[in-house]
């Protein structure tokens, strides 16, 4: 009922916004305000209740496919966390936009709901043709907002997203039509054992045809063409929430449907590890100059993607939890630094950088907040940002020093663009005469402020984040073949396809905390370690035989370590079920 | 009261900042803003509440320390932190300052901070800072030591550019703080490696400590020992950048553009000898390694000797005692490197209490002078401010190491030490000599220009000087005392070693396994105290025959106090070095925006102009309505994916 509610409630919403006058901002607000609330609290009760699934409903058939086409929604820790991005960001966005268009507010939120709608749909989709329906129908509201309220170059800026990303996602789609001649049906399951069955070329042709939709809509260097000028000419609010949660279905769409299905090789998961690095480090180069400070954030956000997207190709066993830290805090952290410099732009009138500044004397509850924001965006450990950087670099690392010191650098320049920024904008000198245009209103500050408070939340304790993730576990699994009605042997052909390419992700390894005494897991981890470091056997064995020795002796005062050691096997325990 | 939980020493000062920084946003509307008074006993009485919560636990704290756990950080399956926190002989020590001197600069500051705009938000800066710097110094693992870490670093930065209506501020704030984000990533990466050897457990001070015990009692040392020495680097570039050292060191002369008393407290006391800290906690894994050891030695020599030669050529009454900072942080790790981590740490607490004293002092001179900082046009102030020329002068005899004064004890034991444990430890001694000759020279110089002789600026300024006000001068006095009396802690040749036994359980056992290697030189003591005393001597006397026979010459109004020509080239030598790298990503950047960029757009337009004359586009029908235009490229799309499936049907 749940997803249902998110993915078609919105949709209903829109509908009956159209209700509401369209001279009276003040009555048509109230009603938005009411349902992005609602909607934002159904996310959040969504997290609550973990993974969950509704029925498989035949909705149709393709010609040339085996299968129907279901109506199937199902939400995983990951999807869950990202509708809760693109409903709260929706929500913030309602509330900036109402100051800042007053004339056509109505008009606005109805195309702010289809597009939430859309958003939670492709986030929340079991059925790739589902999925795809909604990865396409995100773009034409965003492209109508854009060109309605858009800034002087609307018209380009509109047009050029519309079609760089529909032109984008259109070979996903002749693969994908492909892909359904071959397989049962369109769940996740039955096209992986389908891609098992091609011949390897083939299979690398799809690949690529998927990839290619991922790739633009993050985008990764070379597909950004579309961001810089869109992020730029879209209403502030929009572009918060193209950031902050559309930009996210596609690194979604990598660990959500190109993890599972395709089997990869290893030239494709480094290729697009060192795309995704190269992406994060010209995304930083690229705002390391920016004068328009809606472009210099799109290139940051280019920064953060592109680290994630290595994060997710790292495929080490922390890389999901690691990823989806990041991508929260990231949806967060960059939404709200893109409402501010709408509300930067709305006070003095203009966006570019070298014409702002010294606003911390004329408007200082905005600058605090602002400066605040940077200081969120900057990853200083204590916030979530910290949490889920230092865990990809943890990631990248396992992959060798080569990795995490590029991600290393993208940090350096990370903190050099985001202080010039923040230095042009809100220190100095104003650089022009202005008259002061429309301030923060307090309901703006302080739905923004809740964001940096969730940021500084998460960042000191991420297992809100990370606990409720257990992505394709076993249930689902058998979900999906009760709708399939495969024989017991394709079962397990393709629970073993899934395990091997996102199951490893998600097992959980346990590592006892070090000052307690040293469990079984532990050595074996210890004993990898030593042995990846050159050791050899007989000295590993006496090395691990004194670990035992010692941590033994220990046993006795170390109450806490079998409490915790049993929470973990309970813990693992459940996860097996 | 020993049961005292550890985590209310940094709750104190955290309460502080979210109590002030409320206040500072709420009457920021305000014109008048929140009384002054108020505002200041608030922001003393945090860092006092937690001075006297270390102190109730110093006092009960057993040999082995207390460890707490407060609660479950990260945990996902390759990293399991617990934010958890270790009181012991180190910490102990570390707290006791940073807190106490905390909260006297913080009263200090109510009376220079006096008027200021932005008077309450710079004591939630300030309580935020302790509350990083408390959380650096208690934590238990290297992960909160690296919240802590960032934490006083962005601070730092807060607090340099405070007044950041002058964009040159906000320049020296962002130096700093990028500056310091370098070597921060270097204790990242440096993390990072200790986690691959050992799993994220080991980030954990007990745990590492115990990993390293087990290498030594297996003799794994020589396996695991390239790793440990990569770590062990990654983490020194740590040290490097928050401790202002070679090459990282750029940062804390411009960092001096903050309010003085910040310079007192983050850039001169606590802060900058974090790096210190840090080596000492990880003496153990160092101890496995001693050519790490010996690169930090000699970083630590350079460092020390070229910042003080720096330091002759400021005319900068701040920056001089900020290169005497990172002179003296370069004596700290010259310890290190000599295996003294127990004599790094006492000169750690012994120069805190001097350098701390002297930037105040400093401060109140400017204060005097509204905001008057080349030496060039002071002169003659001991008449006019007696108190703080007192203070200043004990705590120059203290920083060169006159005997009886705290400097004495700390540096003489350094110097002692890099004699008996170095390797070459002769030169090294030499030159730690010599340093200190120029140590007492350069700050002669400073003591001579600013108290003595004859004041040189202008006739109007002269009417205005006045001595501080108490607020200013009580933190000083007890500074100033400390500068004279707490080096009795470890008098040597006196034979009383208290802050010995006090660190002896954190660094005790590193210390040992180096030295147990080695034929220890025994020389008499006293030999060492009179090179010292010698050396300070001498120093004084240069400086006098230099800047106090001669007339200084009067200034004319309009000049800097910046250096000139090779004093210049000297003292800006890392600027343009790291100026180097700075073009670089410039020219990275460049490269990036302005060619491939354009390449790709190109390409991208040439596609799209291309498509559209195909498809005879949207130009020709001249619509308006976006929808329409949309509508148009859905069907083109369609058209699009039509070509694809007949191509596509080939497959």
């Amino acid at each position: 009922m749940l997803l249902h509610l998110l993915v078609l409630a919105p949709f209903a919403a829109a509908i009956l916004m159209m209700a509401t006058s369209k001279e009276d901002p003040k009555s048509s607000s109230r009603l938005a305000f009411l349902f992005g609330f609602t909607f934002v609290a159904l996310s959040i009760s969504l997290i609550a209740a973990g993974n969950q699934a509704t029925e498989a409903i035949e909705w149709f058939r393709i010609p040339g496919a085996k299968g129907p086409v279901y109506y199937y929604l199902y939400s995983h820790g990951l999807g869950a966390w990202m509708v809760f991005l693109s409903t709260g960001l929706s929500l913030v966005a309602l509330i900036t936009g109402r100051n800042t268009f007053e004339n056509n507010y109505r008009n606005f939120a109805i195309a702010i709901f289809a597009l939430m709608g859309a958003m939670n749909g492709t986030f929340l989709a079991a059925d790739a043709v589902l999925f795809f329906f909604f990865f396409e129908a995100m773009v034409f509201p965003a492209a109508v907002l854009i060109a309605g309220f858009g800034g002087a170059d609307r018209k380009k800026a509109a047009m050029t997203f519309a079609i760089y990303t529909l032109v984008g996602s259109a070979p996903m789609m002749v693969a994908l039509w492909y892909l359904l001649t071959v397989a049962d049906n369109s769940l996740v399951l039955s096209l992986a054992v389908a891609i098992q069955n091609l011949e390897p070329s083939m299979q690398v042709t799809l690949l690529v045809c998927f990839l290619l939709a991922f790739l633009v809509k993050t985008p990764l260097f070379p597909f950004h063409g579309w961001q810089a000028i869109t992020y730029a000419e879209a209403p502030a609010p929009l572009s918060a929430i193209l950031t902050g949660a559309m930009s996210k279905a596609g690194v979604f769409g990598f660990i959500a449907w190109i993890l599972p299905i395709f089997p990869l090789s290893m030239e494709i998961v480094d290729s697009m590890l060192w795309l995704g690095l190269f992406t994060a480090i010209y995304g930083s180069l690229m705002a390391l100059r920016a004068t328009d400070g809606k472009k210099l954030l799109a290139y940051s956000s280019m920064g953060h993607l592109g680290l994630a997207v290595a994060g997710v190709f790292s495929l080490s066993e922390s890389m999901l939890p690691a990823v989806l830290v990041l991508l929260v805090a990231h949806g967060l952290s960059a939404g709200a630094q893109f409402y501010l410099m709408g509300i930067a732009e709305r006070f003095a009138g203009t966006r570019n950088i070298e014409q702002l500044g010294g606003l911390s004397a004329r408007n200082t509850v905005f600058s605090s907040l602002f400066g605040f924001v940077a200081v969120l965006s900057l990853a200083v450990p204590g916030t979530a940002g910290f949490v889920g950087e230092f865990t990809v670099l943890m990631s990248l690392w396992d992959m060798g020093p080569l990795p995490a010191l590029a991600a290393g650098l993208c940090l350096i320049l990370s903190a050099a663009y985001v202080l010039r920024f923040v230095q042009k904008v809100i220190f100095g000198k104003p650089a022009r005469d202005y008259e002061d245009g429309k301030r923060m209103t307090a309901l703006e500050g302080s739905s923004i402020g809740i964001m940096g408070v969730l940021l500084l939340v998460f960042g000191m304790h991420p297992a809100f984040i990370t606990n409720a993730l257990q992505l394709f576990d076993e249930t689902a699994v058998q979900e999906m073949n009760k709708v399939t009605h495969q024989s017991d042997v394709a079962t397990d052909a393709t629970v073993e396809a899934s395990a091997d390419s996102l199951g490893d992700a998600v097992v959980d390894e346990n590592i006892a905390a070090v000052a307690q005494p040293m469990t079984e897991d532990d050595l074996r981890q210890l004993d990898s370690n030593l042995k990846a470091n050159g050791f050899t056997d007989e000295e590993r064995a006496s090395l691990i035989a004194q670990l035992k020795s010692m941590s033994e002796s220990e046993v006795a005062d170390a109450e806490n370590a079998t409490e915790f050691n049993e929470a973990t096997v309970n813990e693992e325990a459940s996860k097996h079920e | 009261m020993t049961n005292l939980p550890l985590w209310f020493i940094p709750l104190f000062p955290l309460l502080g900042t979210i109590l002030l920084a409320t206040i500072a946003v709420v009457s920021s509307g305000s014109k008048k803003g929140p009384s002054e008074g108020f505002v200041g006993a608030l922001s003393v009485l945090f860092p006092v509440l937690s001075f006297l919560s270390v102190v109730l636990l110093a006092f009960g704290m057993p040999e082995e320390g207390v460890r707490q756990t407060l609660c479950n950080w990260i945990d996902i399956p390759m990293l399991k932190v617990d934010i958890g926190f270790l009181f012991d002989g180190l910490s102990r020590v570390m707290l006791l300052f940073v807190t106490g001197i905390g909260s006297l600069i913080a009263l200090y500051s109510i009376g220079y901070m006096h008027g200021d705009r932005g008077f309450t938000r710079f004591f939630a800066y300030i309580n935020l800072f302790l509350f990083s710097m408390v959380v650096l110094v208690l934590s238990d693992s290297l992960l909160l030591t690296f919240l802590g870490w960032e934490g006083v670093g962005l601070c730092s930065y807060l607090l340099i550019g405070f007044w950041n209506h002058d964009l040159n501020n906000c320049k020296a704030a962002n130096k700093a703080f990028i500056v310091n984000r370098v070597g921060d990533i270097g204790f990242l990466l440096g993390m990072l490696c200790l986690a691959t050897l050992g799993g994220s457990a080991i980030l954990n001070y007990d745990a590492l400590n115990k990993f390293i015990e087990m290498l030594i009692a297996g003799g794994h040392v020589d396996l695991a020992a390239p790793i440990l020495m990569i770590a062990g680097l990654l983490f020194f570039v740590g040290c490097t950048g928050k401790s202002a050292q070679i090459p990282l060191l750029t940062w804390l002369p411009d960092a001096m553009a903050g309010p003085t008393p910040v310079s007192a407290l983050i850039h001169a006391a606590t802060m900058v000898t974090s790096g210190v800290y840090l080596l000492a906690r990880l003496s153990r894994m160092f101890s496995v390694i001693p050519e790490a050891l010996v690169i930090i030695l000699i970083v630590g020599m350079l460092t020390a000797f070229w910042a003080a030669v720096a330091g002759l050529f400021q005319n900068d009454i701040k920056k001089v005692l900020a290169y005497s900072t990172i002179s003296q942080l370069g004596y700290m790790f010259m310890a290190a490197g000599a295996f003294a981590f127990d004599a790094s740490i006492f000169h750690v607490f012994t120069h805190a209490f001097f350098k701390a004293a002297l930037f105040l002092g400093a401060g109140a001179v400017i204060h005097s002078l509204a905001g008057e900082q080349d030496m060039r046009r002071m002169g003659g102030l001991i008449k006019k401010t007696p108190i703080t020329a007192c203070v200043m002068i004990f705590s120059f005899l203290a920083i060169i190491g006159f005997p009886g004064f705290a400097g004495f004890w700390s540096k003489d034991l350094i110097l002692e030490r890099i004699y008996t444990n170095a390797p070459y430890g002769e030169f090294f001694y030499g030159a730690g000599l010599l340093t200190a000759v120029i140590t007492a020279v350069y700050m002669g110089r400073l003591i001579i220009m600013t108290f003595f002789g004859e004041y040189r600026g202008s006739k109007e300024s002269e009417e205005h000087i006045h001595e501080a006000p108490a607020s200013m001068l009580i933190p000083m006095v007890v500074l100033a005392f400390g500068a004279v009396f707490a080096g009795y802690l470890w008098a040597d040749s006196m034979g009383i070693k208290f802050f010995e036994h006090t660190l002896a359980p954190v660094v005790g056992d590193a210390q040992n396994y180096l030295l147990g290697k080695l034929d220890v030189v025994h020389v008499n003591p006293m030999t060492f105290a009179c090179f010292g005393t010698a050396a300070a001597v001498l120093g004084m006397i240069i400086a006098y025959v230099v800047y106090g026979l001669k007339r200084q010459p009067r200034l004319h109004a309009k000049w800097g106090s910046a250096p000139e020509g090779f004093k210049a080239d000297w003292t800006f030598f890392f600027d343009y070095i790291h100026e180097i790298f700075i073009i670089m990503t410039k020219v990275a950047a460049f490269v990036v925006d302005m060619i491939v960029d354009k390449i790709l757009q190109g390409i991208q337009w040439t596609v799209g102009s291309i498509v559209e004359i195909v498809g005879d586009g949207v130009s020709s029908f001249q619509v308006r309505k976006v929808r329409v235009q949309l509508t148009l490229s859905l069907v083109g799309v369609v058209a699009l994916v039509a070509v694809v499936l007949l191509t596509g049907g080939l497959f």
